[in-house]
This record gives structure tokens, sequence and C-alpha cells, in this order.
């Protein structure tokens, strides 16, 4: 078993071809699979799903750093709460269009923003993973502080209200997303959009090129690739990407807390994908989905120990499925395969 | 006109040692040199500073008739000095195909060609066969001219090899002095080679610059550098085959 997750490594799996189109179908089925469920199941787990669904974009957003980059965020939830406040204070702002709107073309470029101001900065001083994650854990501290902390704005401990946002046609009407389900298929199609989006950036050349730089940094270099530029670009697109999906999930949730930007939360993030596979940008998709709907399944079950149980998984995974639990879907396919040829 | 690169006083100290010190080079355009000497004798050193891995202390470097003693790894890189590491250093996960598609993502390549120019160097390098092998599985000699592949990817005017025949059988040490010689002739590129491989210093029939602690001991043809006494003694007569 040990020697199996060896020889796995961290899995190329975005640049081979054979796993980009199984992949990609995989995604429709399961994409097809989200867009039915509203038929057969209804009440919680539908009005649940879509901050699910955020979770797990939230979660891909870390894959596409991780996994492509290999540079690990323990900030990820701060961009999340970013977006979630920004969503907040736009819907409380008059600006004469639909406020939601705003919010949701606002929340990518403040949180792509102050993601390239802080990989600019760490990239070009040349600091190392480690300490990248030291700071990033830090950005999550500084952000659950100040939103603590500037109370006026955002509420402090007690968090901030934040109204759901209809969609608005100018002349041709309005749809309200007070009801579970004309919300759920707002935000799928969203989901959607945003999965397609970094995924097609995943296997341009720009993500062929962070796969290089995940490879071997000396060598990119030596080629002449500007490498603080990329993983700048990188960290800034997962920011936008958390950012947008923090102000989705603040529309749907009606709340933000402080807590939300939190290490804790961060460390969630961390675990889904983790356990996920860090390598398949569905995977970690789904991770977020799966893990958060599992936690909040394992909560009510049992109070006390679900922690430990979500613990206990992720150490099996970490010890035993080094590619997480996508990279053993991929290693057993592959195994299959040559076994029938 | 006049050379393609050229150093002037090169030196470079760490801590009181003196690795390179005030090295004159001149390469001309479409040419080979081979740089020997023994072990510690500046060889690396002096690839690196011209690569940009190593600042000089004092000296200068000029590359077309531009001064780039002050430009970076990445910009030397991006006007056409690619070098090739002692170690192979190459992207060990990804085939050997994707391994050149990212060397030929740093040209402005359009979409249309990548697939050709990259079909193109595996098949100059030997590798069409092996292009969906990740690297690692490959033999220590593919590993070399996958690197020397990279480089040709990248359309590197100037060819940095530091050993690049380290690990090579007989045939493929042979088959590596056909393709340098090649390159130069077919594609105009210059090629400054770090060996210690005799046979293959002397196939590539190319003028040699011998170092010795830090400093230009000679330059010559291979029969002017391998009948000096003074080389003989200090390298050839280590015991190097």
């Amino acid at each position: 078993m040990t020697e199996h997750s060896e020889k796995q490594g961290i899995e190329p799996a975005a640049v081979k071809p054979r796993n980009r189109f199984s992949e990609g179908k995989v995604a429709v089925i399961v994409f097809i699979i989200f867009a039915l469920l509203p038929i057969f199941i209804t009440g919680y787990p539908i009005y649940i799903l879509p901050q699910y669904m955020l979770f797990g974009v939230l979660a891909m957003s870390l894959a596409l750093l991780w996994g492509f980059v290999g540079i690990l965020s323990f900030g990820q939830a701060a961009f999340f709460a970013v977006g979630a406040y920004t969503m907040g204070l736009a819907m409380q702002t008059n600006f004469g269009v639909n406020s939601g709107y705003i919010g949701i073309l606002i929340s990518p470029l403040v949180g792509g923003a102050l993601a390239a101001i802080t990989g600019y900065f760490l990239f070009n001083a040349g600091v190392k993973a480690t300490y990248f994650v030291l700071i990033t854990l830090a950005l999550s501290i500084m952000i659950e502080q100040i939103a603590v902390s500037q109370s006026d704005i955002t509420g402090g401990w007690n968090g901030m209200y934040i109204d759901r946002m209809s969609l608005t046609f100018g002349s041709l009407g309005e749809i309200s997303l007070y009801n579970d389900i004309p919300v759920y298929y707002a935000i799928l199609p969203v989901v959607i959009a945003m999965y397609a989006f970094v995924r097609w950036l995943a296997i341009s050349r720009f993500g062929k090129v962070l796969i290089g730089i995940r490879e071997n940094e000396d060598r990119m270099t030596a080629l002449g690739f500007n490498i603080s530029v990329y993983k700048t670009g990188a960290f800034a697109l997962s920011g936008a990407v958390a950012c947008l999906a923090g102000a989705l999930y603040g529309a749907h949730a009606n709340f933000v807390a402080p807590s939300l930007g939190g290490v804790l939360f961060s460390t969630e993030v961390v675990v889904w994908v983790a356990i996920a596979g860090r390598s398949s940008l569905l995977a970690a998709l789904l991770g977020g989905i799966i893990v958060a709907s599992l936690s909040n399944y394992l909560s009510t079950v049992t109070p006390d120990y679900w922690q430990l149980v979500l613990g206990i998984i992720f150490i099996l995974v970490i010890v035993f499925l080094k590619g997480g639990v996508a990279g053993a879907i991929s290693d057993l396919s592959k195994h299959l395969q040559s076994k029938i040829k | 006109m006049s050379s393609l690169l050229r150093t002037e006083g090169l030196t470079k100290r760490f801590a009181g040692l003196i690795a390179n010190e005030a090295i004159d080079f001149e390469l001309d355009t479409s040419s080979i040199r081979c740089v020997i000497g023994p072990n510690g004798a500046g060889k690396t050193t002096f690839i690196s500073m011209i690569s940009g891995h190593l600042e000089p202390n004092e000296g200068c470097i000029f590359y077309k008739d531009q001064d780039i003693t002050k430009l970076n790894v990445v910009k030397r890189a991006r006007i056409g000095i690619a070098r090739k590491f002692q170690t192979p250093t190459i992207f060990d996960e990804l085939t050997a195909y994707d391994n050149i598609e990212l060397g030929v993502l740093g040209t402005d390549c359009p979409y249309k060609n990548r697939k050709n120019n990259i079909n193109d160097v595996l098949e100059l390098v030997h590798l069409t066969n092996e292009r969906n092998k990740p690297v690692k599985f490959l033999s220590h000699g593919q590993r070399q001219w996958l690197e020397i592949g990279l480089l040709l990817a990248v359309k590197a005017e100037l060819l940095l090899l530091d050993e690049p025949t380290a690990g090579m059988t007989v045939e493929e040490t042979e088959s590596t002095a056909n393709l340098i010689k090649h390159l130069t002739q077919e594609f105009q590129l210059s090629v400054i080679i770090i060996e210690h491989d005799i046979n293959f210093i002397r196939d590539l029939d190319a003028p040699v610059t011998v170092l010795h602690l830090g400093r230009v001991l000679m330059e010559g043809s291979f029969e002017q550098v391998s009948a000096n006494e003074k080389v003989r003694e200090i390298y050839l007569g280590h015991g190097n085959s």
C-alpha cells in the first residue's frame, strides 16, 4: 500500500490528454445530476446544497494553487469571507442598479487585487512554499481580526446580515431568489461556469506553465519564464474565484460572521482538498461539497465526535493515498486499463 | 561582424577563494568551444556567470555586443542564452512531449505550429519513440538529450552544456557529438561545452579552452592542447581517459 502511494507521487493529471477527457466527461455527468437533483429531492438538502457547491468552488480555488503550482494556501477562507463582506456592503449601498450584480462584479476584483498585491511582494521576494503557508495563515487571522474590530462596517462579532439578491432584467422583469429552487438554479450555472473557466485556464498555456513551475522551478527560470509573475497570477486568480464564491455564499446564507475568514475554516478547506485530491479541479469541487455535507451530517449524528471522525479520515487519506481519493481512482483505472490490454 | 559572446576580466570570488580570475573569452556565431580543466578549475562557475546564475565580482559579459552583465537568468534566457545543468534538470513527472512543449511555450510560437515544433525537436534529440513516457523512466543519456531538446525548444542561440555526455554509452556520446555539430552547422547555434570525456572532445573537433585554478591556461585546437606539456601535466596526466 505504501509502495503504491509512493509511486503515484504528484499526479500530472491535467496534462495527459486521456485524463483530461475523462475528467471532462465525469464533470458533465456530475453537473447533469446536480441539475436534476431538485426533481427528486426537496427541502433542506436543496436549500443547503448551493452553499456546499460554493464551498466546492472555494476548494477548487485552492486546488488551482496547490495542485497546479504546488503552493499551499491557508488563506482561502480569508478571500471567501472578503467576498461575503463585499457582497454585504454592496447590498447595503444604493448604486441605482441591482446591488447584487455590483457585488458579484466587484468581489472577484477585490479578491484578485488582494491576492495579487500579497502575491506580488511574496513571490518577487522569492518566498518559499513553507513561508508562504505561514503568511497566508496570517492573512486569514488578519481578515478575521479586521472583521471583528471594524464593527461599524462589518458588524463585529455579531456578523453582517446580507439581503438575498434578486435577478433583474431591466424592463423584462425580475426573478426573486427567495425560494430554494430559483436560487439553486441561479447558483448552479455560476458554479459550472467557474469550473469551466478554471479548467480551461488549467489546460491552456497558463496552466501548463504552472505545472512546469510545480515540477521544476529552476528549469522554468532557466527557460526564460518569470515564475513570480505566473505564481502571482495563479494566486490572484485563486483569490478572485474564492472571493466570488464567497460573495454568492453570503448572498445565499444571508449572513457573514468573522469566523468565515478564520484559520479554522481555512484549515477545513485544506482538509477537503487533501481528501479529494489536489491534482483534479473536479475532485476538489466535489470534495468541498461531499466533505462539507458529511461534516454537516456527522455533526447531527454525533455532535461531540464528528471532528474526530473527519480527522481520522484525513489522516488515513494522507497516509495511504498521497493523491487523495481522486488520485487513487485515477491510479486504479490506469491499473485496470493496463490489465485489460 | 564581431563575436557572439565576449567576456572581459571576468572574476568570481567565493569568500576568499578565487573561482574565476580575469577570464577573457570570445566565441563566434555557429561555433563550438570546449572548456576543459581539472575539478575545481572553475568551469561551472564560468558557465554560471554567462547564464546569469552567478554574478561576477568583476568584469563584463557582452552578448551580441550588448553588455548583459547585469541581466538576470530569465532575461538572458529570453535573449537566447540557455543552459544545460550538470545533473539533468528536466520535468521528471511529465512526458517527453510535455517537457518539450514547456520549452516551446517559452517562445512566441503560434498555437498551430506548436505540435510540429515539438515533434521536430523530439526527432532531433532522438526521442520520438519515447514521447509519451514520463521522462523519469528514460535512460540517463536520453535525459541528457531531453534537456538539450529543451534548449532547442526555447530557440536558444547560445547553448551552455555542462557535461552533456555524463552517463552516456560510447554510442550515445558519439551521436551527441554529431548532434552538436549538426546544430551548429544547420541552425547556426553556438555551443560552449564543459567536458571530461577526451574522446568526445576529439569527436567535436573544436577549439578548446583550458582552465586551471580559475584562469585560462591556454586556448587552441585539440591537438595543440593535448600536445602541450603543461596541460598534460595538470589535466591529461591525472588519469583521464
